[in-house]
């Protein structure tokens, strides 16, 4: 499903290197998660896989279901089934949740051949969608994330998720700024909506979040490159030993 | 009457304006034109204005019909809509039948001088305020008093549509209204500006309001204008203890839009709102000078006030908030915020806080920029095209100071004229 090759990155308009070389390859069902310390270029992977235009692509490819993305605008990333949950979700003032949701969903819909939806039909769409990460449906009638609590802007982006049903998602710190009944409400989330025709990629910090969602596959990633990569007892070690045993390997 | 400067042929003044007029021409004598040396219009160029000849009549009032004005009228103000064509009062045109016990409607021009005096007619806005005000008293024709009285809670919102139609002679059109709003009354005005055609003119409606204790006035004003006009006003508002004024002007026409709203506590715990938005485009010139006058204790004011930027247009704010040294306990917030969208336009913003008291919270700011980067590519991440995000993104901005508007049809109308405008600006980008 997806495949990055030898990608290299750079701040756009500034000389500095983030990403240095990264290779990942992600199949169809699996759930991955990418960990490291600060700094290391976990989040700037992510956006440039939504297609962030504050970075620049130096070297390198992204294949997504076999053709590369590199062109191609967010919006048309969207559209193909690309999804990225904010580490800081953004908040529009005087757009409701469910005014985006329902244009979101309808753009997708219309390049992915699906149906679109009335707005009656949607809203009881939605209703089912609201019950994956307890929200109140209330929810849908405020502006996207203002006067949100981190933890509700965190279980938005989720909800987004899964009105969206993305074919590949990043997941951004989706667990950073949770308490422990947030963070199982959302990992609970996560688990429902995502099945064997789809692919989850966590970026974290802790190993935390792993508790409530395996992974298939942990890799380990610093300075701009991905240094090792294995399975779910991979994240048990680094919360025992930390970052530096790999960072002199 | 000649106008230094300011080319301009004037009527002899009607009779009753014409003491009012005589006082204007011997105010000229001591005030001249305003330049780019006055520190008021140090930012707002008025070259554009002296090129024109103006003249004080146009004779085109007359041919407007029901037909043009059907479209402005509002179902919420069936029984209350006052319509002045070019400044002057249009009764045929109007239809007014709220009940004369809550609320009295006269013409200025109906009134005695005695009458006048008592209404506190030019005790706000004095004939030798302003160049403007001298040149408004110079061609006034008519006026509204409008007269809420003592209690009276009028549902109905009050419409006062000025409109606007031209001939090949660029001309000057003037109009007051003079409102009280009496004792624990309540009321809305909707104050809206419209032009029938693109004709040249120069309007300069003055508006002097008084509101007496725990009375309350909801102040539209719409200003949607063509872009060839010049529209100089001067809103200015007293507010007696516990009273309550809340306005919302919402500016999108006019070549030179200036705007100078004054609001002035004359008693204690009062609650006031003075917000705007200003949307302007091609070579649109809008200037906003404010004063919000706190000279008792315990008050409460509000400025929000945002402007959009495309083009080549320049939108001034000037904001001053005045707490003088008796009045105690205010809090007072004031926010200018401006989207600039084209690297063509211009922006100028200058909150002016003059603080004399010592128990007081203070607080404004002032930003000015493009859309947020971020913000653009989460829209996108969730399928929107970049135009369609920049869209809602302006359109958002736009919208908080318009979705405090309760009359309905009105804020239909312009949410459509905020969508009207984002779109045409946000495609012609690209």
């Amino acid at each position: 499903m997806l495949e990055i090759k030898n990608l290299h990155a750079i701040v756009e308009g500034e000389d500095i290197e983030i990403l240095k070389g990264v290779n990942l390859t992600v199949k169809k069902g699996e759930i991955h998660a990418i960990m490291g310390p600060n700094g290391s270029g976990k989040s700037t992977l992510s956006k440039i896989v939504a297609g962030h235009p504050g970075y620049e692509v130096t070297q390198g490819d992204i294949i997504y279901d076999g053709e590369s993305i590199l062109e191609m605008d967010p919006d048309e990333r969207a559209h193909a089934g690309i999804f990225l949950a904010f580490q800081y979700p953004v908040e529009v003032p005087g757009v409701t949740n469910m005014t985006l949701l329902r244009e979101s969903y309808n753009t997708i819909a219309k390049s992915r051949g699906r149906e679109e939806m009335d707005p009656l039909e949607f809203e009881d769409y939605l209703k089912t969608k609201l019950d994956l990460v307890e929200m109140n449906p209330e929810f849908l009638h405020r502006s996207v994330n203002t006067a949100f609590s981190g933890g509700e802007k965190k279980r938005n982006e989720i909800f987004q998720m899964a009105v969206l049903q993305p074919k590949l998602s990043f997941l951004d710190e989706t667990d950073s700024g949770l308490d422990i009944d947030a963070l199982r409400i959302v990992s609970g989330g996560i688990n429902q909506i995502h099945g064997e025709e789809d692919a989850v990629v966590m970026v974290t910090h802790y190993q935390r979040l792993l508790e409530y969602i395996v992974p298939d596959v942990v890799h380990v990633m610093i300075d701009g490159v991905i240094v090792k990569t294995g399975g779910k007892e991979l994240a048990l070690e680094l919360e025992e030993k930390g970052y530096d045993w790999l960072e002199n390997a | 009457m000649h106008f230094k400067d300011l080319e301009f042929t004037s009527q002899p003044a009607l009779d009753w304006v014409a003491p009012y007029a005589a006082k204007a021409a011997h105010a000229l004598e001591s005030l001249s034109f305003p330049t780019k040396k006055d520190e008021d219009w140090r930012f707002t160029p008025l070259k554009t204005l002296t090129k024109h000849a103006f003249q004080s009549v146009n004779s085109e009032a007359k041919s407007v019909t029901e037909e043009h004005v059907q479209k402005y009228r509002l179902p919420e103000s069936k029984e209350s809509t006052l319509v002045l064509v070019n400044g002057v009062i249009r009764e045929d045109l109007s239809s007014f039948s709220l009940s004369t016990e809550a609320i009295t409607v006269k013409r200025l021009q109906d009134m005695t001088p005695a009458e006048l005096d008592e209404a506190g007619f030019q005790t706000l806005v004095p004939v030798e305020r302003d160049y403007f005000t001298v040149l408004h008293t110079a061609t006034l024709t008519s006026g509204y008093y409008l007269h809420v009285h003592k209690g009276a809670k009028v549902e109905a919102p009050i419409h006062v549509l000025n409109i606007q139609t031209g001939s090949a002679t660029p001309y000057v059109s003037s109009f007051r209204l003079l409102i009280h709003v009496e004792q624990e009354a309540e009321a809305t005005l909707i104050e809206e500006h419209v032009s029938l055609d693109d004709s040249v003119y120069l309007t300069i409606p003055v508006m002097e309001t008084f509101v007496q204790k725990k009375g309350r006035l909801n102040h539209l004003r719409i200003q949607r204008e063509n872009k060839s006009c010049f529209h100089i006003s001067r809103p200015i508002t007293s507010l007696e203890g516990t009273a309550e004024y809340h306005s919302y002007t919402i500016a999108l026409g006019a070549h030179l839009f200036r705007n100078e709203p004054q609001i002035i506590q004359t008693g204690e715990e009062v609650d006031f709102t003075l917000d705007g938005l200003i949307l302007i485009d091609g070579d649109q010139i809008s200037d906003t000078h404010s004063v919000m006058d706190h000279r008792f204790s315990h008050g409460n004011s509000h400025q929000l006030h945002k402007v959009v930027v495309h083009g080549n247009a320049h939108s001034v704010f000037n904001g001053k908030i005045f707490v003088r040294q008796d009045a105690q306990i205010i809090d007072s917030f004031q926010e200018n915020r401006n989207l600039l969208l084209s690297r063509d336009g211009i922006v100028y913003t200058k909150p002016q806080l003059e603080i004399f008291a010592d128990d007081v919270q203070c607080s404004h700011g002032a930003t000015i920029g493009d859309l947020d980067p971020d913000e653009v590519f989460y829209l996108q991440s969730r399928g929107m095209t970049e135009q369609k995000a920049k869209e809602v993104l302006t359109y958002a901005f736009a919208l908080e100071t318009i979705e405090n508007i309760e009359v309905e049809s009105v804020h239909t109308f312009l949410v459509d004229e905020v969508k009207a405008y984002t779109s045409r600006n946000v495609a012609s980008r690209f």
